[in-house]
C-alpha cells in the first residue's frame, strides 16, 4: 500500500467523523445536554462555529478534498505527480494546524475535551505525516526512474548520439546542475 | 513541473524501476475504501436512528425528594415534573427558551402538571454557581422564575466564555425585575443561599443525575433538552400510570414525535 492509499482511507474515515460532529451540532443526533467532560461544552462554545459554519462542516469539506486529491493521485496519469504530493502536503498542513488550534482551545480555553474532535485531530496528523512521506516517496521514485533512464542512455543502449544529453540529465537528477 | 517531465511523466517507464503507483490502486484498496464507507454510513445511520429520548426507570427504593427546589404551578396538579438544571448549560438554555414556554402555556397553566426546578451546577461551568445563588436570592423576594428566565435568555451575556465577573451583569437583571437591591446585594455578598443550592446539588447526586437538563416524570428519568412533543408524551405516559381519575387530556403528541424522528433519520 502506498502513502496515497493510506491518505485516502484515513480521509474517508475523517469524512464520517466530521459528518457525525456536524449532524450532532445541527441537532440531528441526540438531544442537547450537558455533562462533565462531554462534547456538548465544546460543541456549544462559540468556537464551534468558524466563518458562519459549524467547524465539523469545514472538517467534512477538508476530508472530502483530501480524499479526492488522494484518489486522483492514484490514477496512472497523476501517480508520479510531485505537484499533487505538494498540494496534498499543503492542504494537510493547514488541516493539522487548524486541528492543533482547536485542540489548544479545548484544553486551555473551553476546558473540556470532545473525544470525536480529538480523533479528528489524530486523523489530521496521520494525513499530514503520510502526505509528507508520500512527497518523499514520489521524489525518490522520480530520481530513481530518471537515473535509470539516463544510465541506460549513457551506456549506449540508444546509441552514442544522446550520450551528452544523458550526462546532463544524470547531473540534473543528482542535483549537480539544474535542467533547462 | 519541469523536473517531473524529466522523470516518468512522459510515460516511458523503464523496466528497471517498477512502480506500484504506475499500476493504479489494486482491488484491495477499493475493498478497504468500500469497507470504511459501509462502516461509516452504518455507524452514522445507527446513531441517527437511535431514539433521541431515552428514559430510565427510577430506582423505587430512592427516598422522596428532601430538597425543596422551586415550584411553578398548582400544588393540586396531578403530576409533578422535576427538572435538574444548570443555568450555564446551553442544553438547559435551549429547553428554557424554546420548549418551556409551550410547557407553561399548555401543561402548567392548565393545571395538568407543576414543575419543580432543582439546581445542578456542573463543575465545568465556572459562572453557574453565581447564577444559582442569584436565582436563590431572587427567590427570597418571590422572583425566582423571573430570574430563571432572565438567566437562560441571556446566557451568552454572563457565561464563562464571556466573562470572569458575572455578578454585576446578573445584578442588572435583578434591578430590571424590580428586586430590592439592598437585600439582593447582601444575599449575594454573604452567599446566604449557598446551602440551599448545595442541597439541590446533593439531591441530583443522590439520584445519579449525570447530565443537565434531566427531567423526572413520575417513575421515569429523562435527560436532554426535550422538544415539546417529547415532553408532552412523557407527561401523558406518566399521567396514564396514575391511579384512575387523576388525569385528563388526550395523547396527541405521540404520533408527531414518531414522524419527526423518522424524518430526521431519513434525512441523514
Amino acid at each position: 500500500m502506498n502513502k496515497r492509499m493510506l491518505v485516502a482511507l484515513v480521509a474517508l474515515a475523517g469524512v464520517f467523523v466530521a459528518l457525525y460532529l456536524t449532524l450532532y451540532k445541527l441537532g440531528y443526533i441526540g438531544t442537547l445536554a450537558c455533562a462533565v467532560g462531554s462534547c456538548e461544552k465544546v460543541q456549544t462554545s462559540k468556537w464551534a462555529t468558524f466563518l458562519g459554519l459549524p467547524v465539523g462542516m469545514w472538517g467534512v469539506g477538508y476530508y472530502v478534498a483530501v480524499l479526492g486529491m488522494a484518489i486522483a493521485g492514484l490514477t496512472p496519469a497523476l501517480a508520479e505527480s510531485r505537484a499533487l504530493s505538494r498540494a496534498l502536503l499543503g492542504v494537510t498542513a493547514v488541516g493539522v494546524l487548524f486541528s492543533l488550534w482547536l485542540t489548544y482551545l479545548e484544553l486551555f480555553v473551553i476546558d473540556a475535551i470532545c473525544q470525536w474532535c480529538v480523533i479528528s485531530a489524530i486523523l489530521a496528523t496521520i494525513l499530514f505525516v503520510s502526505s509528507w512521506l508520500d512527497l518523499r516517496d514520489v521524489t525518490a521514485l522520480l530520481h530513481e526512474t530518471a537515473t535509470a533512464a539516463a544510465e541506460r542512455l549513457r551506456d549506449g543502449s540508444f546509441g552514442g548520439g544522446i550520450r551528452n544529453t544523458s550526462e546532463v540529465a544524470l547531473r540534473a537528477v543528482r542535483g549537480e546542475a539544474e535542467e533547462r | 513541473m519541469a523536473k517531473e517531465g524529466m522523470g516518468g511523466g512522459r510515460g516511458r517507464r523503464s523496466g528497471v524501476v517498477t512502480s506500484a503507483k504506475g499500476r493504479g490502486p489494486g482491488r484491495g484498496f477499493w475493498l478497504a475504501l468500500g469497507l470504511i464507507a459501509v462502516l461509516g454510513l452504518g455507524a452514522l445511520g445507527y446513531v441517527a436512528s437511535k431514539p433521541k429520548v431515552t428514559s430510565t426507570a427510577i430506582d423505587p427504593t430512592l427516598p422522596a425528594l428532601k430538597a425543596e427546589g422551586y415550584l411553578m404551578g398548582s400544588p393540586n396538579a396531578p403530576l409533578e415534573v422535576i427538572e435538574f438544571g444548570d443555568f450555564e448549560c446551553p442544553g438547559c438554555g435551549q429547553f428554557a427558551t424554546i420548549t418551556e414556554p409551550d410547557v407553561r402555556t399548555n401543561l402548567v397553566n392548565t393545571g395538568k402538571i407543576r414543575i419543580r426546578f432543582m439546581d445542578y451546577p456542573l463543575p465545568m461551568h465556572r459562572n453557574t454557581w453565581d447564577a444559582s445563588l442569584a436565582a436563590a436570592c431572587a427567590n427570597e423576594q418571590g422572583k425566582f422564575w423571573e430570574m430563571h428566565d432572565a438567566l437562560y435568555a441571556n446566557q451568552d451575556r454572563w457565561n464563562g466564555e464571556t466573562t470572569n465577573k458575572p455578578r454585576p451583569i446578573i445584578a442588572e437583571f435583578a434591578k430590571g425585575m424590580g428586586l430590592d437591591m439592598t437585600k439582593y446585594g447582601s444575599c449575594m455578598d454573604n452567599e446566604t443561599q449557598r446551602a440551599k443550592v448545595q442541597s439541590h446539588l446533593l439531591e441530583a447526586e443522590r439520584r445519579h443525575v449525570t447530565q443537565t437538563p434531566t427531567f423526572i416524570f413520575g417513575d421515569q428519568m429523562v435527560p436532554g433538552a426535550l422538544p415539546y412533543d417529547s415532553f408532552k408524551k412523557l407527561v401523558d405516559d406518566a399521567l396514564a400510570k396514575l391511579p384512575a381519575g387523576a388525569a385528563s387530556g388526550a395523547a396527541t403528541g405521540d404520533s408527531a414525535v414518531k414522524s419527526a424522528d423518522t424524518a430526521k433519520s431519513k434525512a441523514r
